[in-house]
């Protein structure tokens, strides 16, 4: 089965607020690398970090997250 | 929110983020471990020998009841890191780990075979079943899974 690759709006929403990556990890009670690594498409979050996202940003999950398809 | 653990944390002069502290409560056990381990191979050729059959087997068990304790540590560190980090920690462990076995079992039928007395003859053992041995490989093993397995999220 082929991999479904997913992109993410995650550094536009970020640097919309101004924070760093370190600030957003903090936010999210992750670790920097684990900020950049999600925003350069290397790593997807799982669902739980995701809605956290979600929730930080006040936008739905779909909104942030969608399929490249 | 609280700050996840990072494995930097634990790695001696891998980064600026190592803090010793954190590396003795989650390794201290194991250090006790070696120790123990190092002491009782130490004496066992002497003053251990002559102690009845129960006495030395609680002297060679004893560090591995210690290793449980390193081991419950290890596990809560672990639990306490970042769903990316604890991915990366996870496969590093188990390279380590399963890597650990299959060069001390290579080096012991290399050994049965003969192979280390036949390039270097006269040495009286070439074991490498202790603990020492095994967490320095285990060390080192982890070490190069950890590089592999984290280089492709940087």
């Amino acid at each position: 089965m082929a991999e479904v690759s997913v992109k993410n709006k995650l550094r536009e929403l970020r640097a919309a607020r101004d924070w760093s990556q370190a600030d957003l990890a903090d936010k999210l009670g992750v670790s920097r690398q684990t900020v950049n690594a999600i925003e350069t498409g290397k790593y997807d979050p799982s669902l739980p970090l995701a809605f956290k996202v979600a929730r930080l940003f006040r936008q739905p999950i779909e909104a942030i997250f969608a399929s490249d398809e | 929110m609280e700050k996840p653990n990072i494995p930097d944390e634990i790695f001696l002069g891998g980064s600026k983020a190592y803090a010793w502290r954190t590396d003795w409560r989650v390794n201290g056990w194991l250090m006790v471990a070696v120790l123990m381990s190092g002491a009782g191979d130490f004496f066992f050729a002497d003053q251990v020998r002559h102690l009845n059959v129960a006495g030395r087997t609680l002297i060679v068990l004893a560090p591995f009841f210690v290793l449980l304790c390193w081991m419950r540590n290890l596990a809560r560190w672990i639990r306490g890191m970042d769903e990316l980090h604890r991915r990366i920690t996870l496969a590093a462990v188990l390279f380590a780990v399963s890597a650990t076995f299959f060069f001390v079992m290579l080096w012991h039928r290399l050994e049965v075979a003969g192979f280390f007395e036949a390039i270097c003859p006269g040495r009286r053992s070439w074991d490498i079943g202790t603990l020492g041995h095994g967490f320095l490989l285990m060390t080192l093993f982890y070490i190069v899974g950890h590089t592999l397995f984290n280089r492709r999220y940087q």
